[in-house]
Formats: C-alpha cells, structure tokens, sequence
C-alpha cells in the first residue's frame, strides 16, 4: 500500500500489485471494492456498501505506446482525459468524445461511465474507439481483449463489454483507442425558433440535408440561458435553441454554414447567430458540461426515439425540467427545478418522462440525485429484457459480487 | 454421430418436409463454407423461416442433447459454420425480410439470412445505405455478418459492422429469446449487443438486427496510384494514414493480381507496374478535391509513377467491381489457392509485405496480394494446386510463418474472417491463459451448455468429445 492509502482507499503502483491485492481479497476478507478514476461520476447509479474500499488507478496514468502515425495509443487507465488530449493534439490527432470535467475525469472512468457528449452524433461513442482493453476482475485475473491494430475480430470483444460497465465487471487498468486527426475548424449554428413544432420540421428537414452535421442539439430557453452565460456568450434564448455543429476544413465548414442557412430559412429562425473559433470553442464546451451542471435536486439521462425527442422535451420543460436533448441521438439530459423538492414530486415527474421513453422503446437513467432518493427510485429505469442475461454475465466473472455490488441493479450482487 | 428418426420427425413437424434436409448427397454442400481445408458433414439442415421455428429446434436440440450451429450463406472464410461433431445446422437464409426502414430515426430491422448488398438496394435513392460491404456482400447474409463483425473496403472509414448494429434479437442457445439493445441508443446496462457481434455463433442465433442506415456521401473522387515496387506503394499508404487522412477506402493490388484482373475485366491497369493503390475519398463535394490533391501528392511524394482518377460513375464502378471480384480472378493464376488475414499497425505494412514476399520465396510458392491496406489488414494469396501433397505443406508452412510475422509486429491473425476452427490454435499465442479464461467465462453466461456452436473461437472450448479433424490441405476459398 502507498501513503495515500487508508482504510477505505487503496491506491496500486502498478497493475501487478493491484491483481495481487484483488486476488488476497477475493479469497481474504471478500470486502466489496468499488474502483474510482477521477471521481467525477460516483453519484452515477445506485449506492454501494458502506464499507467498501476505494480502489484508484490514480497511480496508473503512464502512456504505454503512442505510435502516431498508426492513429492508435496505449494508455494506462488512470490518466486524465486533458492529459490524454494534450498528448494526442501535439501529433494533430484526437478522440472525438465529449468529456465533462476533464481536467479530473481519467479515461477509465469515461469508459466504465460510457460518457459523451454532443459529438456523439458525428463521431460516435467510447464503443467506437476503443480497440483493446486490459482490466483486472474480482478475482485478480489480469485479463486483455483485442489489441493494438485498428481491425481485429480475434476473441470476444470485451471492449465493448467494459464500455458502461460501472466497475462491476472489472477494473480497467490500460486501453488502446483508435484515434482521429484534428480538425482545422469547427463552428456552431445557434438558431431559436419560436415553437418546438418549427424545431420538429427542421430535424425533419436534416435528413435530407447537404451538410453532415456532427452535432444537433435542443436546448429549452432554461438550459440556453444557463449554456449562454456559462460560454460568455450573448446568445438569444428567450425560445427554444437549436444548434448544429460542423467540423471540417475552413471551407467544408464554412459552406456547410451558409447551406445550413439557406436549408433553414422556410422554417422562419427568430434569430440566428453562428459561432466560430473562440466562440464556438465555448459553446462546444458548456453543452458538454451541462450534464453535470446542476444545484438542483436531479439529473436525468432519457434516451428515445429522435423523431420522439421534441415530444418529451415540450411535456419535460411543461414540468419545470431543464432540457438539453442530443436530438439526432434521441438522448436527453434533464435537471429536475427546484420546485420538485420532495421524492414524491420528483417520482411523478419521472414517472411520467419515462413513461413517453418506454413508449418508444427508450427508457430514463437518473443520473444524480441524493443517495435517500435513489432508494425509492428505479435508477436504470424500468427492467430491460435484457437484465437477467446481463446478470448472468455478471455472476459469471465475479461470483462472489465485490465489484461494485448492487450498483446497477439494487440487491443484486 | 447420427440422429434418430424420431428426432428428425420432430423437426419435420416444425419446419414442415421441405425445411429439413438429411440425404448424405442433400447434406455435402453443407460439408464447409469458403473455408475448405476441414469438412464435416452435418447430421441434418434446417430452414426455418421464422423465429418461433429457430426457437423450437433450440429446445429440441437441448431435449435430444444434440449440438447445433447457425449458418448463413456459408461465406466463412475461417470455417465459423463447420459444424464440428456433426449435429444440427440452421441455415437463417429463409428468413430474409425486411422488417422495417425508418428513416426518421435512421434504423432498419431485418432478419438475418437477408443478403447484405439487398438491404442497401432496397435504400438505394433514399439518401441512405448500409455502411459495411464485405466483398462477398453479393452472397453473404448480414446474420453472418453479425456473427463474424465482418469489415470490407469502406469500413476504414465508416467501421465495421459492429459500429452498425443497433440491437440484435436472438434465440439464446437454452432457446430463450432475448432483446439485446434496439432501434433505440444507449439502453441501460452492459453492452451485450456489441459483445454478441462477432461472437462467430457461440452465444445464440440472431433473429432480427437491428441496423444503422449511412447518409450517402455527396462526392466520391476514386484514384489508382501507380507503383513501380509494393514497396512504394506500402509506403504511400503509411504516409497518407501518418498524414492523419482517413479515406473511405485503400486497397492494395501488387502486380500478380492486377494481371489476373486485367485479363479478366480488361479495365486498362498497367501490367508492368509493382503494385497499384485504389484510393476513394468521399464527403461533400467542397471537401473531396482538397483531400483528393492531398493524397495524389502524397502517392507521387512516396515514389508513384502516376495516379490515375475515375473520371465517371462507370469508371468508378468498373475499379470497384474488379477490386471486389479480385478472388474470382485467381483462378485464371492457379488451381487452388488460400488466403490469410493477418493485420499489422499501418506502419508496419511495408514490413510485412516484404515478409510474405521472401517467405513465398523461402518455401517456392506464389503469393498475390490485394488487401486493406488503410487498415493494415493483409490478404496475401498463396497460389497452389491441391494436388500436390508436397506444396501443401510448403503454403501451410509459409501460412503460419506469416501470422505469426503478423503477431511479432503488433498485430492480430484475423481482421475480419474471424477464428472459426482456423485460427483456432493461433489464441493461445494471442491470449494469455486468463485472457481465454475470462471470455470462456462470458461465453457461459450464454452458452452454459456448450450445444451451440462448440469447438469454436476459444481453444478449450467444446462439449460432446469431438473427433479431431485434421486439417492436411489448404483449399480453394471464396471472395473476401
């Protein structure tokens, strides 16, 4: 143990130590292990034992192999994602998720958290990059899946099973990612619309567009106003916002703008303010933080149809929630306003979003809320068809439920 | 092994006379798929043609303790559908609906023997299409494809076919049926849709696939660099991929396969020429020109002699057709011939073509080669006749010298064929004992069992005493 252990927290030096101590626990004592990285996304899912131990790979964060000119890297777990973009943009390249809190958030963590943010759209998810993984399970088995070339179909493909698996499969201990390059430039249409129906239309319209947007956000005029003043941005929010983002060359985004504009004008923007460089820069990052921004009493993730997406935002911000939608993916981030102060006006506003999910076979993951509240609420949403199997999946690689027991399904290992 | 006719009245009631075949003569197309070194006849083939039908065999197979295996069009390269042991085979290609395409929320369902190029027919002047386009895509079903997460030339751009499968419902080899994932992102819990592709058969039959459908790229500008040495071209492609450009697609074809293309398509490729890179870039129209120039001058940077551009639609399809068809061409260069598909890191490409060429030189065979090279995933062809015992061993030699070239460099011995019963002894050179240990540990959670599919992907795998099948003589194997 090093000196920043104590009895609730152990901090490995190396991979070998850490299999070891989950090898003497697993036949030792048995006590449950919760796994940390930057400590951004705790709250995430139901709570674990009171007793259990902190394991963090803060210790962990060495870059194994950085062969840039393949577009791939082999990091430890524990490093943390700005560290990991400053090493990635020094050769030009990149990995296309938005991470909140970045300066904190290590790369384990996005990958058990499975997080994103409004890129997802255009580039896709931590699925998606992820081409080789190394953990260590409850049993202390130092395992690895895939590899370190960009295609490879050799073994089942435990990446993808690691990605939103919440530390109760295994702790993640080093990654190899499929990188992109940079982009020269980036922009942000900000466009409000004085009815959602105006909204619906152009998402509608998008379809068929000439651009190839990589973002399409829906913002309600609560959570507009807090993004605008959160970017430093003088940006009309009095109705709702809709904002496509572009990447590209200086001259793909630039004619992708000016398209965008000329597709959009039938549908009558109130205004329409494009953001560049700096600007866009600010903007990109405040809707990627706004998940986890709130002092209010809780966040939600909903996750439904696109073509749904304007429905559930018109009932949620009818119900005081403040909404930010990555409509083209049909997944929308809610805070709960303080008016719904007590559990049970909470569960009726939840009871009644999810209800509109699960209709069209989505269905609603709180987030974050205090600890008394996730208790009475169905955290992962109603049961999915898929539940016990993943149950099996889960007694299989740790038997004796010490990965963080209970934590996705409450009393279940 | 052999069924009872009991058993085999069972299934007669559940796919009716004509789902059921048990002749020997009816079964020998059964006996392998595009991989020919190991056959295996099996004891009976059912058609169902629904998924109630896949259900009741399941079960049927579990009372009887039989083992049983899905197959689609049988263009497995790596032997996925030989059903080792015998036992039951389930061929999905009756089952070829197109459930549902919408394109609001940008999904299509369909059933798994659906043939893959049919469903981006069907979304032909949509706007859409289905990204992953396997060679074979003609004759291959996107159930198969779901099992092997089979790639093709596009997916260097656009990902393989696991980066488009949205949900997968499947009869689980208990015969449960189970939704993994759906038309909608992100459900909550693990992602067992992403674990089940590429699971090569070994966690249950898919029975409906939910997929992604492609916006279609506005532009397309497709070239063909001229290389006086695969050298250079090898080093083209490490120098456009280290320039930190993705194209839509790079295809590699040395001289031995360009003379069997030309000779049967007569597209004009240069026959003096080393090796030739067939380049696509694709975007909006404002973009593709910029990236186009980028790349020629890249290629002429790294030695090219030329770089040719399709100049219409029609040229364009004529380079492609030929590249997709390049298997179809060898016949015209030897009897047999058999194919690896090993991937190194993109850098290491000039390495490992150097490799193949001195170890088709070390044991006297004929290696071509056309491949994704943007990928780093070779397919070196070594050219034989099957006659001679002699030679066999010699192609089988140079085969494993160069997967295991492949896994000295950093890179794996399947990019996109899969394990199979090929490669299977090539795992534990891949894994490490916890690495198996750990995947057989999921593969319980699916297959406690092991009824479905045994033998396959992972060494220690298997139920029911398997005969050992011995594998003596490479073959001749379809289109990749």
């Amino acid at each position: 143990m090093t000196a920043t252990d104590s009895q609730d927290e152990f901090t490995p030096a190396t991979v070998a130590e850490l299999s070891r101590f989950m090898r003497e626990n697993s036949t030792d004592g048995r006590r449950s292990i919760v796994p940390v990285g930057g400590r951004t996304a705790l709250n995430y899912g139901h709570s674990t034992p009171e007793d259990s131990l902190r394991v963090s790979t803060a210790q962990l964060q060495r870059v194994i192999d950085y062969p840039a000119r393949d577009m791939t890297i082999t990091v430890e777990a524990g490093i943390r994602m700005d560290e990991l973009a400053k090493t990635l943009k020094a050769e030009n390249q990149r990995l296309p998720v938005d991470v909140a809190q970045s300066q904190r958030a290590t790369l384990g963590g996005v990958i058990a958290t499975n997080t994103s943010g409004p890129r997802r759209f255009g580039h896709g998810t931590m699925r998606d990059y992820v081409i080789g993984i190394s953990g260590v399970d409850a049993s202390g088995r130092h395992f690895k899946a895939g590899g370190r070339v960009v295609k490879n179909v050799a073994g089942y493909d435990l990446c993808k099973l690691m990605v939103g698996s919440l530390g109760t499969l295994a702790i993640i201990t080093q990654v190899t990612l499929k990188l992109r390059p940079t982009v020269a430039s980036s922009a942000l249409v900000w466009m409000i619309f004085p009815k959602y129906a105006s909204i619906d239309e152009v998402l509608e319209s998008l379809l068929a567009s000439q651009t190839r947007p990589i973002s399409v956000e829906v913002l309600d005029p609560k959570a507009a106003d807090h993004v605008s003043s959160d970017a430093r941005c003088q940006l009309p929010n009095q109705s709702p916002v809709l904002i496509i983002g572009f990447e590209g060359s200086d001259s793909e985004t630039q004619w992708q703008i000016e398209t965008l504009e000329q597709e959009c004008a039938e549908f009558k923007p109130a205004a329409t303010h494009v953001l560049n460089r700096k600007d866009a820069d600010s903007v990109w990052k405040s809707l990627t933080e706004y998940a986890t921004w709130s002092d209010d009493p809780l966040t939600f993730q909903a996750n439904l149809r696109p073509s749904k997406a304007i429905e559930f935002i018109e009932r949620a911000t009818k119900l005081g929630v403040a909404v930010q939608a990555h409509a083209g993916n049909g997944t929308v981030v809610g805070h709960l306003s303080d008016e719904a102060s007590t559990l049970e006006s909470c569960q009726s506003i939840l009871d009644e979003l999810r209800q509109i999910a699960r209709a069209s076979q989505g269905n609603l993951v709180v987030l974050r809320c205090d600890d008394d509240w996730k208790a009475a609420l169905p955290v992962f949403g109603e049961p999915e068809d898929a539940w016990p199997l993943m149950q099996r999946v889960k007694a299989e690689l740790d038997p004796n439920g010490i990965l963080s027991p209970g934590k996705i399904w409450k009393g279940h290992q | 092994m052999s069924l009872s006719r009991d058993l085999i009245q069972r299934f007669q009631q559940i796919v009716g006379d004509e789902g059921v075949l048990y002749n020997p003569e009816e079964l020998l197309v059964y006996e392998c798929d595009g991989y020919v070194v190991e056959k295996k006849v099996p004891d009976v083939v059912l058609f169902p043609t629904c998924q109630q039908h896949v259900v009741d065999i399941v079960k049927t197979c579990n009372e009887f303790d039989v083992p049983f295996l899905p197959r689609g069009a049988g263009t497995s390269l790596a032997g996925g559908t030989l059903p080792v042991g015998g036992g039951v085979m389930i061929t999905l290609t009756r089952m070829k609906q197109i459930l549902e395409v919408n394109m609001r929320d940008r999904y299509a369902v369909v059933e798994p023997g659906l043939v893959n190029v049919h469903l981006t027919q069907h979304l032909a002047g949509s706007g859409y299409h289905y990204a992953p386009d396997p060679s074979s895509q003609g004759a291959c079903t996107i159930g198969g494809n779901v099992a092997t997460n089979s790639g093709g030339p596009h997916t260097l751009k656009y990902g393989v076919t696991v980066n488009h499968v949205l949900g997968v419902e499947a009869v689980l080899p208990d015969g449960s049926v189970v939704q993994l994932g759906g038309p909608v992102e992100g459900s909550p819990g693990y992602d067992l849709t992403g674990l089940f592709v590429g699971s090569e058969g070994t966690f249950g039959i898919a029975t409906r696939v939910y997929v992604r459908i492609t916006r279609d790229p506005v532009a397309y500008r497709t070239m063909l660099g001229v290389f006086e040495t695969v050298h250079d071209a090898t080093q083209a492609i490490s120098n456009i991929v280290g320039a930190g450009i993705v194209p839509a697609a790079l295809e590699m074809m040395d001289q031995g396969i360009v003379e069997a293309l030309e000779a049967a398509f007569h597209f004009g490729f240069p026959l003096d020429a080393g090796a030739v890179l067939l380049i696509e870039v694709d975007g909006l129209e404002v973009a593709v020109n910029e990236e186009a120039q980028r790349i020629v001058n890249l290629c002429e940077q790294s030695g090219a002699r030329e770089v040719r551009k399709a100049n219409t639609a029609e040229e364009r399809q004529l380079l492609w057709k030929c590249r997709k068809q390049a298997f179809g061409a060898i016949g015209r260069l030897s009897p047999s011939y058999c194919t690896q598909d090993g991937v190194v890191p993109r850098t290491k490409l000039p390495e490992i073509l150097e490799f193949i060429s001195e170890s088709g030189k070390r044991h006297d065979i004929r290696i071509v080669n056309v491949f994704h090279a943007g990928d780093g995933n070779i397919h070196p062809i070594l050219l034989f006749d099957e006659r001679d015992k002699e030679q066999i061993e010699r192609v089988l030699k140079s085969s494993d010298e160069i997967l295991a070239k492949c896994l000295e460099l950093g890179g794996s011995v399947t990019g996109e064929h899969g394990i199979g019963v090929e490669k299977i002894d090539f795992m534990s050179k891949l894994f490490e004992p916890d690495d198996l240990a750990v995947m057989a540990d999921v593969r319980k959670a699916f297959n406690p069992m092991g009824r479905c599919s045994p033998q396959k992907m992972l060494p220690t795998a298997g139920a029911c005493g398997m005969e050992h099948i011995e594998k003596d003589h490479p073959g001749r194997r379809a289109a990749m």
